[in-house]
């Protein structure tokens, strides 16, 4: 086995984990459909949801990563049906909230109220997540002692943004080569290299 | 070739037919290696070993389409948008699970040799007696000494870094200079090591990845990439090593898209005569002629040929007559450790993209410890610095959470048990009479369970992480047992194994199938138990030494 999927395999096992291989390791009996529907306005509208979680800074932001329409690309042809319709549904279902707590929808929204929009959705989906969890640990164990194969329901919508959000800007050029360190060929390894506060990850 | 005359075939292209064809054609013999897929060629046809993950348009991940295609890759890693075409097109080549059984299959020139994990280990003297020790299965018919010579012979000419450490669990090899363990790595390496009293090892893992350039190859980079194939040539793969050597000779024959059907069996001389094969791209059949046949198509595949020849004298096929041809599968189980987080070290980091991380070797059932169960399991691991996807205390988006999450995060270390598995007579794979391949050819069927050794062995596996991990300092320590199918180890071994008696075994002790002397077997099947070390190196080993075998009694004229 890779040391790269050890790592992995190591990163589920010690937790706090928000983008891990998990997420699209588990098979599904329903594929999604070929054509997602995704409208230029979805795409801006992600673009905005993405820059609210990974803003610009002296770094280039995930709107500059283009994340929407990665989301785009992800969603039609990674995720199965549920997954889809989760994550479609959440589209709508965004600006209703927003509505709700700013009066406006996310687009005519500040970024301040974005913000406060999203850091409430967050603790929404986690909390709905982890109740989501709990409950499914049965099914899971059960389906493992019968060596059946598993398909966890969907997350909320607001934590597949978030991961497609990440995945897709830290694994960009820009954020590969420029929020974070990229060296294509290394020449060397060194495993006591010193680092200070400040100092940039490494792309993988 | 005239009329398709050779002086040896070779079946497969993994990494016991590279050594096969290697060694063969470089002690003169005309050699002809067919391999069943299409052909790679180094460097050029490796696509993605210069891309970078932003190239990918799902930057890695699988496709709902990569999933529909591969209904039974899609169960664990291997199944990534970077290296699925490295995978058997499972459409074409189906397979029955009796019970579940997860086969992940290389079909091209250069097999699994271009995506293994490249871990390479010696098996100690311990290893080839527990059978006769134990009663089970059978003895092997060889020991550590007969390998030995063969096991410095092959790590000479693979390259394998690795550090020598004078344990009898883990023989020393002939070793390029290890790679480093990162200082996580090294302290913890170093407090397991004070506190089990010397008793207990971890060290960088044994790799077949050159630090030096060597034989033509150019030393590893550290790029982490080898999945995707080498353009550097720094790990051991047919392509790499083997071929080049092979091809050099003059006497190397290669053809790929050649799916052997069967050996060719004269009964009245008890030899074989040649194989029969299937072009896939035309499907016309093509008999080859040769003095020698050595069969590496992969354990299971190489069985299956064997079961599909000369079964008008054996229904069960060549090698049936003990029947034991199809039996005593075997992997090693794994997936379940423990990890924890290494506090400290903030103002330490990695430079490059090492291809290996640590190894403990096996301690238990070894000198005075004795559990409920046989044998024993070594661990896999390694020490990092989170990354992006970690999650971030008190901060969920903004400014602040991305500038910290462009910083690495805390360190952590984490080991994963790979354990031996027993040689059962009942786990079996054999021919379904229901079902055919793209080429008409019928396809195998799998029985294969873990029972109560391995599920005892699960435990300490877990539990012994989480101990070691705790005593060596690390916090928040978590076991996890992810679960484990036959087959998940991608080290399918047995179904023709080596003994010292024909009614008990396929094979003798020099990989002859007893029934058919010029016919050898030399990879992952003829092995008679299964260890907790990772099993190409000893293919490897075993390879050569049957190659020098055989052509010595060529030229006795005894073969």
């Amino acid at each position: 086995m890779d040391r790269r999927e050890l790592l992995k395999m190591v990163a589920l096992l010690t937790g706090g984990v928000v983008v891990g291989g998990e997420v699209f390791l588990t098979g599904c009996t329903a594929p999604g459909t070929a054509d997602v529907g995704f409208t230029p306005a979805n795409i801006s509208l992600l673009d905005e949801i993405g820059e609210t979680i990974l803003p610009a800074t002296s770094s280039p932001g995930a709107k500059a990563a283009q994340v929407g329409d990665f989301m785009r690309v992800m969603v039609t042809d990674c995720y199965n049906q549920k997954q889809q319709e989760a994550f479609n549904n959440g589209l709508t279902q965004i600006d209703e909230e927003s509505k709700k707590l700013n009066n406006k929808t996310f687009m005519e929204s500040t970024p301040e109220q974005r913000k406060a929009l999203l850091i409430n959705l967050e603790k929404v989906a986690r909390q709905q997540d982890k109740d989501q969890d709990t409950k499914e640990e049965e099914k899971k164990e059960q389906a493992e002692r019968e060596k059946k194969e598993y398909e966890a329901p969907p997350k909320h919508y607001f934590t597949m943004m978030k991961q497609l959000t990440l995945m897709g800007f830290f694994t960009s050029k820009p954020g590969a080569t420029q929020a974070l360190r990229h060296i294509p060929v290394p020449g060397k390894y060194d495993g006591d290299y010193p680092y200070k506060k400040g100092d940039k990850a490494w792309a993988e | 070739m005239a009329d398709n005359i050779y002086d040896a075939i070779v079946v497969g292209s993994g990494i016991s037919g590279g050594w096969a064809a290697k060694e063969l054609s470089e002690k003169g013999l005309k050699v002809i290696m067919l391999e069943r897929g299409r052909n790679i060629e180094h460097v050029k046809d490796y696509v993605n070993a210069n891309k970078e993950i932003w190239e990918f348009p799902h930057r890695n991940v699988r496709t709902q389409q990569m999933i529909k295609d591969h209904p039974v890759l899609k169960r664990d890693y291997p199944l990534q948008e970077a290296v699925v075409d490295l995978f058997a097109n499972e459409k074409d080549c189906p397979y029955t699970e009796t019970k579940r059984f997860d086969w992940f299959r290389g079909y091209h020139v250069g097999g699994r040799s271009l995506m293994w994990g490249r871990h390479s280990y010696r098996w100690n003297k311990w290893d080839f007696e527990a059978n006769a020790k134990e009663g089970i299965a059978v003895d092997w018919p060889i020991r550590y000494d007969d390998l030995a010579p063969w096991y410095s012979y092959v790590e000479k000419f693979a390259g394998i870094q690795g550090t020598k450490e004078g344990l009898e669990v883990l023989p020393d090899g002939e070793f390029m200079p290890g790679m480093e363990l990162n200082v996580v790595e090294k302290d913890v390496a170093k407090r397991i090591r004070e506190h089990y009293k010397n008793s207990r090892h971890m060290f960088v893992g044994r790799t077949a990845n050159i630090t030096q350039n060597h034989e033509g190859r150019v030393a590893c980079q550290y790029r982490d990439r080898c999945w995707r194939g080498c353009p550097f040539g720094a790990y051991f793969s047919t392509q790499s090593s083997t071929l080049p050597a092979a091809m050099k000779t003059g006497n190397l024959t290669l053809r790929p898209f050649s799916i052997v059907k069967r050996v060719l069996y004269d009964k009245d001389k008890k030899r074989a005569t040649g194989v029969e094969i299937i072009d896939a791209e035309t499907n016309q059949t093509i008999e080859y002629k040769s003095k020698i046949v050595f069969i590496c198509a992969s354990a299971f595949n190489s069985s299956w040929v064997l079961m599909n020849s000369a079964t008008d004298i054996w229904p069960g096929g060549l090698g049936s007559s003990s029947n034991e041809l199809g039996h005593n599968v075997m992997d090693h189980h794994f997936r379940c450790g423990a990890g924890g987080k290494v506090e400290g070290y903030d103002d330490k980091y990695e430079y490059g993209r090492k291809p290996v991380g640590v190894y403990v070797p096996r301690f238990r059932n070894i000198y005075d410890d004795k559990r409920d169960y046989l044998r024993g399991f070594g661990y896999q691991g390694g020490a990092s610095r989170s990354g992006w996807g970690r999650e971030v205390a008190e901060l969920s988006i903004g400014s602040e959470y991305k500038e910290m999450l462009c910083e690495p995060g805390d360190w952590s270390i984490g080991i994963t048990a790979f354990g031996e598995m027993l040689p059962y007579h009942e786990n079996t794979i054999s021919l379904d009479p229901d079902k055919k391949d793209k080429w008409g050819l019928p396809v195998l069927k799998m029985d294969v369970e873990i029972k109560d050794n391995e599920k005892k062995m699960r435990k300490d596996m877990m539990e012994d992480a989480k101990e070691m991990l705790e005593a060596a300092g690390v916090k928040e320590v978590t076991t996890n047992d992810s679960g484990y199918s036959p087959g998940m180890g991608i080290h399918e071994m047995g179904t023709a194994r080596m003994g010292r008696d024909p009614k008990t075994s396929v094979l003798n002790g020099n990989n002859q199938v007893w029934d058919a002397p010029n016919v050898f077997v030399t990879d992952g099947a003829c092995m008679t138990s299964a260890s907790c070390v990772n099993p190409s190196l000893t293919y490897m080993a075993l390879t050569a030494r049957a190659a020098d075998f055989a052509v010595n009694e060529l030229k006795k004229g005894n073969l």
